[in-house]
C-alpha cells in the first residue's frame, strides 16, 4: 500500500533526526454493515478507512503522528513535526528492510472485496427475525446487524521489519424486545470471527432467533434483584468478561510498567485460586481475537498468564518491553493507524476445571445464576471492577428460583480471583470489543461456569 | 454500479463536493454530503518528562443518497478520483438493498450558512512549548502532592474541527471550532489503602486552562475517597454530582429520540403530553448557549437549531426530530438531526439544561444524604429500553451538608424513568459538567436502592 522507497525515506529522515526507533503502519480498511429492524433492511453502510500512523521513539518517549496521505512529503513533514523537540544527533541507521512474508493462520474465503453477499446477510436476519417473532407474541421488535470487515495492514520499522497482514471480520447480532403492558425488556444473541461470510454454514438463525427472544422474554417476566455480598455462579462464555476485567487489563503492561496495576510487582506470587490457570491466546483458528501479527509486525503467540493460581506472564508490546524487561509476547495491538499500539488482550480465558453444574448451584443458600453477562470496566490502579448482569436468576436453597434483572456485580480483580472455588466442564468462548488506551480492538472472552464464593450484587429488590 | 472517477487533483474540497453530488445527481438520485476534517495535538507525561506527543490531520467524505426513495450510505478517507467514484457507487449500490423510505428527504434548502470563527474557533499565539510545559506540570506537581503514587493517565490536548455540508439542493454550510482539554487521574495511595481518581477541563482557548484547577480537584478527589468503604444496603436519598448526573441523563437521552420512537423503542412514544416526571422537572435543549460545547447554530440537515422545551413541569412535551421522523409522525422538525460522515440520519440531543429549583444548599443537603461522585459500567449497566441500571459507585455519606463518611464498594440500581418521579428536591443553582456538555442544577433523588 505504501510504495518502500517512500518508506525508506521517511524512515531514514526520522533516524536523522535522532529517533531510536521509527515505525509506519499503513491501513487500508474496508467496512460494510447491513442493519435490519423487524422484517425490514434498516440500511445497508460500507466504507473505506486509509491511513498512515508514524511512530518514533525517543528512550521512553512515543512520538505519534498519523495522516490520510501517501504522499512523501507529508510524511517527512510529520516526522520533522514530531521530531522538532528532540533533535539530536543520529543515534541508529536503518537496517534494509527484508520482507517477511507471514503465514496466514486465520484463512478466509468468503470475502468483503469479493463480494459483500449483502443478499444472503439480509435472508439470515430476516430468518432470526422470523424465529424470535415466532417464540412469543410479546417480542415487539427485532433488531439485527451484520458487519464484514476486510483490513489490510502493512509495517515497516527501522529495524528492517517490512510485513504486512489481511485481517478478515465477520460479526453478526440479533436484539429482541419484549412488551408486555408498558414494560419492555431485551435480549440478544451474537457470534463473529475472524473470517468471512462462510461462517454462515455454522450460524443458526432459528437458534439466533429463540435465543434472542428466550432472553427478552425471560427478563419481562425478571423480578428485582436480591442485594449485598453472595455466592454468584458466572455462565461460561461471555461470563470470561469477568477475568477480562478482573485480570486482564491489569496484566497489560500499559498499565504494568505505570505501577497502575495492582499486579505490577506480583510477577510468580499466588494472585489467584489454586483451581484458575488462564490464557491470553491469538493462535486459536479464525477466532474473533485472534490474529496473525500484531500491529507491531510481531507473529501472536499463546501466552500462559496464571498457572495453578500462579503469576507467569504479562502481556507485553515493544515499549512495554522496554519499559519492564519482559519479553514481547505479540501484544501489540490498535484499533486503526490513528493509534499508537499498546498492550491489549487477544482470546483471553479461564480453562476448564472438572466441576458440575448441578453441585455448584446445589452448593449455594442464597446467592445469584448469573447466565449471561454484558459488559464491564475496571480500574487498573486499584483493580475495583464491575460488569453487568444481563441475565440471572436467584438462587435458595440450592434450587434457581426465579430471574432477576438490573444486576450489576462489583468487586477487585486480586480478591475476586482468590474467590474462585468451582470451575465447570461447558468451556465457551464470546467475542466482544474491547476499549482501552489505543482504541476499540476485537477480543474474545471465554470459561467455562463457574462459582465466586463472595462478590457484591447490586440489585434494588 | 459504475460511475465516473471524481477528479480531485488541484481542486477545492468545495468542488470535490460538487463533483460528487453532481454524479450523484447523475445517476437520478439526491444526496448530501458531509466532509470532516481535523488537527489534532495530544501530549502526555511520565516520570517529569514527555511520554507522548501526537499530531494528526484527518479528513473523511461521507456520502447519503435517496434514489428512488430507497436510502444508501457510503464514506471514505481516501480522497483520490477513484476513491470518491467507489463510494458515490457504494452508495448507490446501497440503497438499492433498503425499503422505501417515504419520509426521508433532502430538505429543499440552497442555504449557505457559516458559524462564527472568532467565537468557535478562536486563534491565539501559545507556543508548542507552553502546551508541554503546562503537561509536564500537571503531571509532576500532581506526582508530588501528599500520597499520589503516581500520574498514570494526564494530558493536554488542543483540536481543531471543521465539518462542511453541500447537499444536491444547494445546501454549503461550515462550521469550525476548538477545543482545549487538560485532564490528570492519579494514583493515591496510603498504606494497604488506594484510590485513583481524575478530573479534566476544557476551553476554547488554552490560555483559559488552568492546570492548578485540574490538580487540585484530582487530588482533592483522590484523598477524599482513600478511606473509603461500603455503606449498610438499603434505600437512600442520593445526590449525584454533576459530572454523575450529566453522565446519568446521557445514558437515557434516548427517551427523547424520535427515531427510537419511529423504531417502536423509546418507551415515551406515547406518553407526549403526559407527566413523566415530579412537576418540578423542567428540561430544555438548548443548543443556543454559546458557553457550553454543544453550542450549535444548525443541525445536520443545515436546519436553525432553537431552545427546545422536552420537559415542562414533569410532563413530556415533544420528542426530538429530523425531518424524516418529523414526516413520520406529521409534524415539524425540532433541528436535531445528526449525521456522520459513517451513519445514517438519526437524531441527537445538542446541549442539555435542566431549569434550577427553588432549594438553596442548606435546604438541599439537609439530613442524611448519599452524594455519589463517580459511577461505573454506565455504559454496560444501563438499558435505556427499559430504564433499568445498576451501576458501581464513590462518594460520600453526607449528613446537614457535612461529608461523614467516604464510601466506596457500593452499588446503585433502580429504573431511571421511576426515579424521574422520586425526586424530593431540585437545587437553585445550575453547573456545567466538566465537559461543558451540559448545565443542570443538583436533584436530590429519594429512595435509591444502594447496596455495600
Amino acid at each position: 500500500m505504501l510504495n518502500s522507497k517512500t518508506a525508506e525515506s521517511v524512515i531514514d529522515h526520522a533516524l536523522s533526526l535522532g529517533a531510536d526507533f521509527a515505525e509506519l503502519f499503513v491501513e487500508k480498511n474496508e467496512t460494510n454493515v447491513v442493519s435490519t429492524l423487524s422484517d425490514e433492511v434498516q440500511s445497508v453502510e460500507s466504507g473505506i478507512n486509509f491511513g498512515i500512523g508514524l511512530r518514533l521513539v525517543y528512550g521512553t518517549k512515543v512520538l505519534y503522528g498519523y495522516t490520510n496521505k501517501t504522499d512523501q512529503d507529508e510524511l517527512l513533514r510529520i516526522a520533522s513535526v514530531l521530531a522538532a523537540k528532540d533533535l539530536r544527533d543520529p543515534v541508529s541507521t536503518l537496517e534494509s528492510f527484508n520482507f517477511n512474508q507471514i503465514s496466514d493462520i486465520h484463512p478466509a474465503r468468503k470475502i468483503l472485496s469479493v463480494d459483500a453477499e449483502t443478499e444472503s446477510k439480509i435472508a439470515y436476519l430476516m430468518a432470526a427475525d422470523r424465529a424470535a417473532r415466532a417464540a412469543g407474541e410479546q417480542i415487539s421488535q427485532t433488531r439485527g446487524s451484520c458487519m464484514q470487515r476486510e483490513q489490510h495492514v502493512e509495517i515497516f520499522n527501522s529495524e528492517g521489519l517490512h510485513t504486512n497482514d489481511k485481517r478478515n471480520y465477520i460479526r453478526s447480532s440479533l436484539t429482541a424486545i419484549a412488551s408486555d403492558d408498558g414494560e419492555q425488556a431485551t435480549g440478544s444473541w451474537n457470534d463473529g470471527g475472524l473470517l468471512g461470510w462462510e461462517i454462515e454454514a455454522g450460524l443458526n438463525p432459528q437458534h439466533t432467533g429463540e435465543e434472542a427472544a428466550r432472553q427478552a422474554l425471560v427478563n419481562l417476566t425478571a423480578k428485582p434483584c436480591p442485594s449485598g455480598r453472595m455466592p454468584v455462579i458466572i455462565g461460561n462464555g461471555f461470563g470470561g468478561v469477568i477475568f477480562h476485567e478482573a485480570c486482564g487489563h491489569l496484566l497489560e503492561t500499559t498499565s504494568v510498567a505505570k505501577k497502575a496495576s495492582v499486579f505490577h510487582d506480583q510477577m510468580g506470587e499466588i494472585i489467584a485460586s489454586s483451581i484458575v490457570s488462564a490464557v491470553d491466546d491469538g493462535t486459536m483458528a479464525n477466532e474473533w481475537g485472534s490474529i496473525n501479527i500484531d500491529d507491531e509486525g510481531m507473529p501472536t503467540q499463546r501466552t500462559q498468564l496464571i498457572k495453578d493460581g500462579q503469576l507467569t506472564n504479562f502481556l507485553v508490546d515493544r515499549i512495554g518491553a522496554q519499559q519492564t524487561g519482559f519479553a514481547r509476547s505479540g501484544s501489540g495491538r490498535r484499533e486503526s493507524y490513528k493509534f499508537a499500539p499498546a498492550s491489549r488482550m487477544r482470546n483471553t480465558f479461564i480453562e476448564p476445571g472438572d466441576a458440575k453444574m448441578d453441585d455448584m448451584i446445589a452448593s449455594i443458600d442464597k446467592g445469584i445464576y448469573a447466565s449471561h453477562m454484558g459488559g464491564g470496566s475496571v480500574q487498573p490502579g486499584t483493580g475495583e471492577f464491575n460488569f453487568a448482569v444481563t441475565e440471572g436468576y436467584y438462587i435458595e436453597n440450592g434450587k434457581i428460583q426465579y430471574p432477576v434483572k438490573a444486576a450489576t456485580l462489583i468487586s477487585t480483580g486480586p480478591k475476586v480471583l482468590k474467590e474462585i472455588s468451582m470451575i465447570g466442564q461447558d468451556f465457551s468462548l464470546a467475542c466482544g470489543m474491547c476499549g482501552s488506551i489505543s482504541g476499540a480492538v476485537p477480543t474474545t472472552v471465554g470459561q467455562a461456569t463457574l462459582k465466586v464464593d463472595d462478590i457484591l450484587v447490586g440489585g434494588n429488590a | 454500479m459504475s460511475t465516473s472517477p471524481v477528479k480531485t487533483a488541484n481542486i477545492t474540497t468545495a468542488q470535490m463536493a460538487e463533483q460528487v453530488l453532481d454524479q450523484v445527481m447523475s445517476a437520478g438520485a439526491t444526496g448530501d454530503l458531509i466532509i470532516d476534517e481535523g488537527e489534532t495535538l495530544s501530549l502526555k507525561a511520565r516520570d517529569g518528562e514527555l511520554e507522548e506527543y501526537k499530531v494528526s490531520s484527518s479528513r473523511i467524505f461521507g456520502l447519503r443518497v435517496i434514489k428512488d426513495g430507497h436510502i444508501g450510505t457510503a464514506y471514505s478517507e481516501a480522497v483520490d478520483a477513484d476513491a470518491l467514484g467507489s463510494m458515490v457507487g457504494q452508495a448507490l449500490n446501497n440503497a438499492s438493498f433498503g425499503k422505501v423510505e417515504s419520509h426521508e428527504n433532502i430538505l429543499p434548502n440552497a442555504d449557505h450558512l457559516q458559524t462564527d470563527d472568532e467565537l468557535l474557533c478562536p486563534q491565539e499565539q501559545v507556543s508548542i512549548e507552553q502546551k508541554i510545559e503546562m503537561t509536564l506540570e500537571i503531571e509532576s506537581e500532581l506526582t508530588a502532592k501528599d500520597k499520589v503514587k503516581n500520574v498514570p493517565y494526564n494530558g493536554v490536548q488542543d483540536i481543531t474541527s471543521q465539518r462542511q455540508i453541500f447537499s444536491s439542493a444547494g445546501l454549503n454550510a461550515l462550521t469550525r471550532s476548538r477545543m482545549c482539554a487538560a485532564y490528570a487521574y492519579a494514583l493515591a495511595e496510603d498504606g494497604e489503602k488506594n484510590a485513583m481518581q481524575g478530573s479534566s477541563q476544557v476551553s476554547r482557548l488554552f490560555s483559559d486552562l488552568n492546570a492548578s484547577t485540574v490538580i487540585d480537584k484530582t487530588h482533592e478527589k483522590c484523598i477524599g475517597l482513600l478511606d473509603g468503604k461500603p455503606v449498610p444496603s438499603k434505600h437512600y436519598d442520593v445526590i449525584f454530582d454533576t459530572e454523575c448526573q450529566v453522565s446519568a441523563f446521557g445514558v437515557f437521552a434516548m427517551m427523547f429520540s424520535g427515531k427510537a420512537a419511529k423504531d417502536g423503542i423509546n418507551p415515551m412514544r406515547d406518553k407526549i403530553g403526559s407527566a413523566i416526571a415530579d412537576s418540578r422537572l423542567t428540561i430544555y435543549d438548548h443548543p443556543l448557549n454559546v458557553d457550553g460545547f454543544g453550542y450549535h447554530l444548525f443541525d445536520a440537515e443545515g436546519t436553525a437549531t432553537k431552545k427546545s422545551e422536552l420537559v415542562v413541569d414533569g410532563c413530556l412535551q415533544t420528542l426530538i426530530h429530523n425531518s424524516a421522523t418529523a414526516s413520520y409522525f406529521d409534524t415539524e422538525t425540532t433541528g436535531h438531526a445528526s449525521r456522520g460522515p459513517r451513519s445514517t440520519l438519526g437524531v441527537n440531543l445538542h446541549q442539555v439544561e435542566i431549569a434550577k429549583g427553588s432549594e438553596d444548599l442548606s435546604t438541599l443537603h439537609s439530613g442524611e444524604y448519599l452524594e455519589l461522585t463517580d459511577l461505573t459500567g454506565l455504559h454496560s449497566g444501563a438499558n435505556a429500553i427499559s430504564g433499568n441500571f445498576s451501576f458501581g459507585a464513590s462518594g460520600y455519606l453526607c449528613k446537614d451538608g457535612e461529608r461523614i463518611q467516604a464510601v466506596r464498594g457500593i452499588t446503585v440500581a433502580g429504573n431511571f424513568y421511576e426515579m424521574l418521579n422520586k425526586i424530593s428536591m431540585i437545587g437553585n443553582q445550575q453547573n456545567w459538567d466538566e465537559g461543558r456538555s451540559a448545565l443542570m442544577p443538583s436533584i436530590r433523588f429519594s429512595d435509591v436502592a444502594i447496596s455495600g
